[in-house]
């Protein structure tokens, strides 16, 4: 009874200060003669814009009479297009349109720039995650491994990577690695994030090999099983257990850290979030937003991983 | 000698051994085992028992020497270890089960992949080697959830499913509640019994008197006497042996 009022009385605490937090934020955007307009925001997520047709190159229109398809004859040239499925007209019979002119409107919900930039963030991490897991597992193999030359390339690695800032590694892997192997933005800033978030793991790997006792290997060579075959079956199921949560905290990072590609010609969220408050001129409300939407993400892969480790706790 | 050279199953040859810290664990060592004989190694603490021991499946390198298992020689550069170490069965004195699979799971991983035997064949025998060792009520049961003794008897039957030659033990019941000792002891019994080539590091020389065929003593590295179990305890005819004996019978 004692215990359990004294608890309440802390969450009670706890409240009073989020609370407080709370009105600060709120007083603090008063004094500084802001006008909050989050009326704007939604629109960013989600409209019902629609989508827009495009021409595919100059001609003239025509329509149909029943209004349901128009056909774009070629100015100079001999093709035609015929669009149809569309809601709206937004050009004439006879109208002479030029490439990328909008013709049409498909009425619907569509998403905004910011849910982009949310998948376009989201897909980057993804990819980003799956590379890291298999760099950090093999550089993590080989911090642990006697050969002198697997030791040295994979510690010489992951000195490299945890030495540099990442910000710096983003612009030489978009600079020069993208130039000379002639890679995409996106292909250059997932190598990027993979290769730095690989380096961690790699450690993170090392460390969980190390905790399982040498008993276990010992136990799985006499019975007659190779090197590979024990760390397979017998001291990386055990170490993966070990490693999940500090595992998690560093793909949580690497949501994160991934904002940081927004320096290269990706609209990820962060990127996403700039153009927005460049159009509405309304950056506090455009943060806070994209704040959560990040939150959204790394609280979900936290939950996630939970679960995991409850399921992994159980059998 | 009656025996053919065939039926010695381990052959240690005048081997040295030096860790890397200087520590020399074990000096001109030579000791032959034939099929289908249980040796008992008894010395005190530190005198290179578990060193010689790991030496058998190359756990542990030599400095010198030669050590021969079912024939082939074990420290050889060109020897097929996995091969060997799976004819080789030992039982550690912690156990080392593997704590995310199963007291079935144990048993049924290195044959799985290590012979690659039909999975229907290894679960059926490995059924039985659990039921051997009495524990057949508990395939579903982590190491976790089971005794000390029960947890040795499934490293040892883990061991018997891969059908070895030989069986080598590292004081297997020294980390067990004494009231537990004498479950693990019985299984080793019964297969010293079936016939079954064994190496036992043991301090209980109970065990030793009635299961060995021979006894070994060691001490700082060296195998100082060797002998059939009832001179060995009865009639003592070396110096430094009834000494030990006078210190863990008092
Ligand atoms: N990996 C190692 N590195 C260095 N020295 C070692 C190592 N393993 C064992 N030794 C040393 O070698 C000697 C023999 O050790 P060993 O474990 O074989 O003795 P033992 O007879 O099994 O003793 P116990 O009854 O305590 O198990 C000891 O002095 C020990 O300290
Ligand atoms: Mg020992």
């Amino acid at each position: 009874m004692q215990a359990s009022s004294r608890r309440w009385w802390w969450y009670g605490v706890y409240l009073a200060v989020m609370l407080a937090f709370g009105v600060a934020v709120h007083a603090a955007g008063k004094r500084v003669d802001y006008s909050w307009r989050w009326e704007r925001i939604p629109q960013y997520l989600i409209s019902d814009d629609g989508t827009e047709m495009k021409a595919p190159f100059d001609g003239f229109v025509s329509i149909a009479a029943d209004q349901k398809s128009l056909t774009l004859k070629e100015l100079k040239g001999g093709r035609t297009q015929v669009l149809s499925g569309f809601d709206d007209l937004l050009v004439g019979d006879g109208d002479l349109v030029f490439q990328n002119d909008p013709l049409a409107r498909k009425r619907g919900w569509v998403a905004g720039p910011l849910t982009i930039g949310l998948w376009m963030t989201l897909k980057i991490s993804a990819i980003a995650l799956l590379f890291s897991m298999l760099f950090g597992l093999i550089a993590g193999l080989g911090r642990v491994a006697k050969n002198p030359a697997v030791y040295g390339l994979a510690t010489s690695y992951v000195e490299l990577i945890r030495g540099t800032p990442l910000l710096v590694q983003i612009f030489i892997f978009y600079f020069f690695v993208g130039t000379v192997l002639k890679l995409s933005a996106f292909t250059a800033g997932v190598a990027a994030l993979a290769v730095f978030t690989g380096a961690y793991v790699a450690e993170i790997i090392r460390a969980g090999i190390e905790a399982i006792p040498r008993g276990q290997m010992e136990a799985a060579r006499s019975l007659g099983m190779s090197v590979p075959q024990a760390m397979r079956h017998v001291v990386l199921p055990q170490a993966f257990r070990k490693t999940l949560p500090p595992l998690a905290g560093q793909f949580i990072n690497l949501i994160k850290d991934s904002s940081l590609v927004s320096v290269m010609a990706l609209t990820d969220l962060t990127k996403a979030g700039r153009e927005v408050v460049a159009s509405t001129f309304s950056p506090f409300e455009v943060w806070f937003t994209v704040a959560a939407m990040y939150l959204l993400l790394t609280g979900t892969l936290s939950i996630l991983v939970r679960r995991l480790e409850k399921k992994l706790a159980h059998d | 000698m009656t025996d053919t050279q065939a039926d010695v199953l381990i052959d240690v040859r005048g081997v040295c051994k030096t860790f890397a810290n200087g520590v020399v664990a074990l000096q001109d060592v030579s000791l032959q085992v034939r099929r289908g004989e249980v040796v008992c190694i008894v010395g005190p603490s530190g005198s290179g028992k578990s060193t010689l021991l790991r030496t058998l499946n190359a756990l542990e390198t030599i400095s010198s020497g030669d050590v021969v298992v079912l024939g082939q020689s074990v420290h050889a550069a060109r020897v097929d270890l996995d091969r060997l170490r799976a004819r080789v069965g030992m039982v550690f004195q912690s156990f080392n089960l593997f704590p995310h699979k199963t007291a079935l799971e144990n048993l049924m991983l290195a044959p799985l992949v290590v012979s690659r035997t039909p999975a229907a064949e290894v679960r059926t025998r490995c059924e039985a080697l659990l039921a051997k060792v009495g524990l057949a009520d508990k395939h579903d049961a982590h190491p976790a959830q089971l005794s000390g003794g029960q947890q040795q008897r499934v490293a040892i039957a883990r061991a018997l499913a891969m059908q070895p030659d030989i069986m080598l033990f590292d004081e297997p019941t020294s980390a067990l509640d004494p009231e537990k000792v004498n479950e693990v002891l019985d299984v080793m019994k019964l297969l010293a019994g079936e016939g079954m080539t064994m190496c036992v590091v043991t301090h209980e020389m109970g065990f030793a008197r009635a299961v060995a065929d021979r006894v070994v003593f060691m001490e700082a590295g060296e195998i100082v006497h060797q002998a059939a179990p009832a001179s060995f305890f009865d009639a003592p005819d070396n110096e430094r042996l009834r000494g030990f004996l006078g210190q863990i019978l008092k």
